[in-house]
């Protein structure tokens, strides 16, 4: 792949072109220890969403720095194959696989690690008993239950366990467990975040006991996410959590102060055509605004007052200095949608290049 | 890295692996020689902004129709070396260029191709001249002035005149003339008020060219952008180039401004799930569409309409009979809402032909940011 830009380890921040996606690695390795010292002896553990970073040394660190199941969660056919390419020997794939061309693909990659499927639909389900037998591999399924976020997921505990007594008779599958996905808005009191886990995570719970009275057992029982990370391993029956978002973190998620801010862009001022007024290099291309405007890192008095493609417009406060050539570092609102811009972490450390990293599932929508 | 399944030429776009940003050829090269036409008798031509689509060969298509200056308009550095490195020899960075690095790369270019640049700022063009005359090239800058952006680009008046005569006056550099852009319309905009405030806009970046000719400054370029503006552009006498950069492959935000083009790129998307009447879910999420400045628009179905979009899924609301349409595996097309976000986020056009894979083209310069 062609790449004119790849600074060598300790080059200065200051003198990285811009805009580019940047990791404080001391925030990063702080968030992996945040999770390893929460899930350290208990039986709940993480299986970190590799949708948030796309990249396997990341996958890696986290799972070396302990508190995981070994595994991880992705979103697509294309990344999970990305990461079992990169070495991780366990997959969640969190979307339901439905067209036969990446169903057939994703039963290859079963030849090569353990890989589970969300589903929701009991004719996905012989679709994949089917090209599992044709491939002479076993494919791992759990059931998707719907728990607010209005899009995939059987709705009612009944159908999914009719849907696990399918999956359990097909040839080619493994009824491994349930799973749900949820989000809530800013809820900055444990308690109050615990007793929204509950309310939201009891749903999947009592799938899993109604399908296990029904006599079919099962060893995954998925759900949580950064918010809930803590308080939902405390709900008896989880076995892991679905959490991403704390790696590099995200002002959605600022209130969780326990995490740091880790990954951000790095822009400069390009421009500074009025008095109270600074233009950056980076846009919308560079930062997602899927969930608001990015904010302005460590720099008193200046604010991102709109961004297009590929500017961005700082409001200045009077007495504050911000001239053409000056960095700026940005926070996004929502990180995911961030990284997936970018072909590369620069990995910072005491203000100087510690790391590149390849973001080698950027782009794996397929 | 995207990762499709590449599948064989000639196969039905029907069938493709999704997501996929599909672009048919021929309502492309319609749109081309409808717009590019408008330049026909004109003295004012267009130079096709590639940020929107990103691509050398759509690019080509573009210069090998008649209706252009000849050469590009690129956003950023990392662009301006894709499309070097493809061949483009006549470039023009519509963007500051501010940091020592970024100037060495762009004078650097301009010792293999045509370049210029855009400046609005005094101690920009001294160090830009600088360092041409230190690597021995020459830079072409026009001067930018605010023309309604509210970004960069120096006021009106006296003081876009003074950078002028500075620029002219230094070593290094060959001052051209001027640029502006001019906002776009939004949704909701009312298409005569924008009209009249293009022109009004339009109306500063011409008496800013002539204010500095009449301060002795020989001025031959006068550079306006974007698409949206070009009949106001060709009926003001003045502008040498029109930049303009969505009319080939279109998008929703121009749709009802630029009639006579037709949307020609779509995100192409499956059905992975239909869970209760009246809503289907798709693969392609914001990861997939990039709505960030609109969401996109979903095609072909009556009483669908695509409503949301988290990072991983797309959600289509389904009314009256088409409640049970849109099965899993069916197949779902999204004109983008806004085509430079859209674009960003892959790595391969499906090009298409009567309805079938023609091939799959490079985004070369996707993600070349810096």
């Amino acid at each position: 792949m062609e790449d004119f830009y790849r600074p060598q380890p300790g080059t200065p921040m200051a003198d990285l072109d811009t805009p580019c996606l940047v990791i404080d690695m001391d925030a990063l390795d702080h968030n992996m220890d945040v999770i390893a010292n929460c899930y350290d002896g208990r039986s709940t553990k993480l299986r970190g969403h590799a949708k948030n970073h796309k990249t396997p040394a990341i996958a890696h660190r986290q799972i070396r720095r302990g508190g995981t199941v070994g595994g991880v969660c992705a979103a697509k056919v294309s990344e999970a194959e990305v990461m079992v390419h990169g070495g991780i020997s366990s997959v969640l794939i969190t979307s339901e696989i439905v067209e036969p061309m990446k169903i057939d693909r994703l039963c290859a990659l079963a030849n090569q690690a353990e890989i589970m499927v969300a589903c929701d639909q009991a004719a996905n389900a012989r679709d994949l008993s089917n090209a599992a037998q044709a491939r002479g591999v076993e494919v791992g399924v759990v059931i998707e239950l719907e728990t607010g976020l209005r899009r995939c997921g059987v709705r009612e505990i009944d159908a999914g366990v009719a849907l696990a007594k399918e999956i359990d008779s097909l040839p080619g599958l493994r009824f491994r467990g349930v799973m749900s996905h949820q989000t809530i808005p800013d809820m900055p009191d444990r308690e109050d975040r615990a007793v929204e886990a509950n309310r939201t995570i009891k749903g999947v719970i009592d799938l899993k006991e109604a399908i296990e009275r029904a006599g079919i057992s099962m060893d995954i029982v998925s759900t949580g996410e950064t918010w809930s990370y803590d308080v939902a391993a405390d709900i008896p029956g989880v076995t892991e959590i679905q959490g991403g978002s704390y790696l590099m973190m995200e002002t959605h998620y600022g209130y969780m102060t326990e995490f740091h801010y880790a990954g951000m862009i790095l822009c400069t001022i390009i421009s500074t055509p009025r008095s109270g007024v600074a233009i950056g290099d980076a846009g919308v291309r560079s930062v997602s605004t899927m969930s608001g405007l990015p904010t302005v890192s460590d720099r008193a008095g200046v604010t991102v007052e709109s961004m297009d493609s590929d500017h961005a417009v700082f409001k200045i406060e009077p007495g504050v200095s911000l001239n053409v050539g000056d960095q700026v570092l940005l926070i996004p609102a929502q990180q995911d949608a961030m990284v997936s811009r970018w072909d590369r972490f620069i990995g910072l450390r005491n203000g100087k290049v510690e790391v590149v990293w390849d973001i080698q599932a950027r782009g794996c929508h397929n | 890295m995207e990762r499709p399944i590449f599948q064989p030429v000639g196969t039905p776009v029907e069938q493709l692996d999704t997501p996929a940003l599909v672009v048919d050829l021929d309502i492309m090269d319609r749109n081309i020689q409808t717009f590019q036409g408008y330049f026909k008798d004109s003295v004012a031509k267009a130079r096709p902004v590639v940020t929107s689509h990103l691509c050398p060969q759509i690019a080509r298509r573009q210069l090998n129709a008649s209706g252009t200056v000849g050469g590009i308009a690129v956003t950023t550095l990392g662009e301006a070396a894709v499309f070097a490195n493809s061949g483009f020899s006549d470039i023009l960075l519509a963007n500051q260029v501010v940091t020592v690095s970024k100037i060495r790369r762009l004078c650097a270019l301009a010792g293999q191709i045509s370049i210029g640049v855009a400046v609005d700022h005094h101690e920009n063009a001294r160090q830009l001249s600088q360092i041409a005359v230190a690597t021995g090239v020459e830079l072409r800058v026009v001067v930018e002035v605010e023309a309604g952006m509210g970004r960069c680009g120096i006021s009106a008046g006296i003081e876009t005149v003074a950078l002028a005569q500075n620029v002219s006056g230094l070593p290094g550099l060959k001052f051209e003339g001027i640029m502006g852009s001019v906002p776009g319309p939004k949704s909701g905009d009312d298409p005569s008020e924008h009209e009249a405030k293009t022109r009004e806009n339009l109306q500063i970046v011409l008496d800013n060219a002539e204010a500095i000719r009449q301060a002795g400054v020989p001025v031959d370029v006068v550079s306006v952008g974007g698409a949206h503006c070009y009949a106001q552009a060709l009926q003001m006498a003045g502008v040498t180039e029109v930049r303009a950069g969505r009319y080939p492959l279109m998008d929703h935000r121009l749709r009802s401004f630029l009639p006579d083009l037709a949307p020609a790129a779509w995100v192409l998307a499956s059905v992975i799930s239909h869970p209760v009447d009246g809503m289907a879910v798709l693969d392609a999420g914001h990861k997939a569409t990039a709505p960030d400045q609109g969401r996109p628009v979903l095609e072909w179905v009556e009483g669908g309409t695509a409503t949301r979009f988290s990072a991983e899924h797309g959600i289509v609301e389904l009314e009256g009979d088409a409640q049970s349409k849109l099965n899993p595996g069916d197949k779902a097309w999204l004109v983008p809402y806004e085509l430079g976000a859209t674009v960003n986020q892959y790595d391969y056009i499906r090009a298409v032909k009567d309805g079938k894979l023609e091939g799959f083209w490079p985004i070369s310069a996707r993600g070349k940011l810096s």
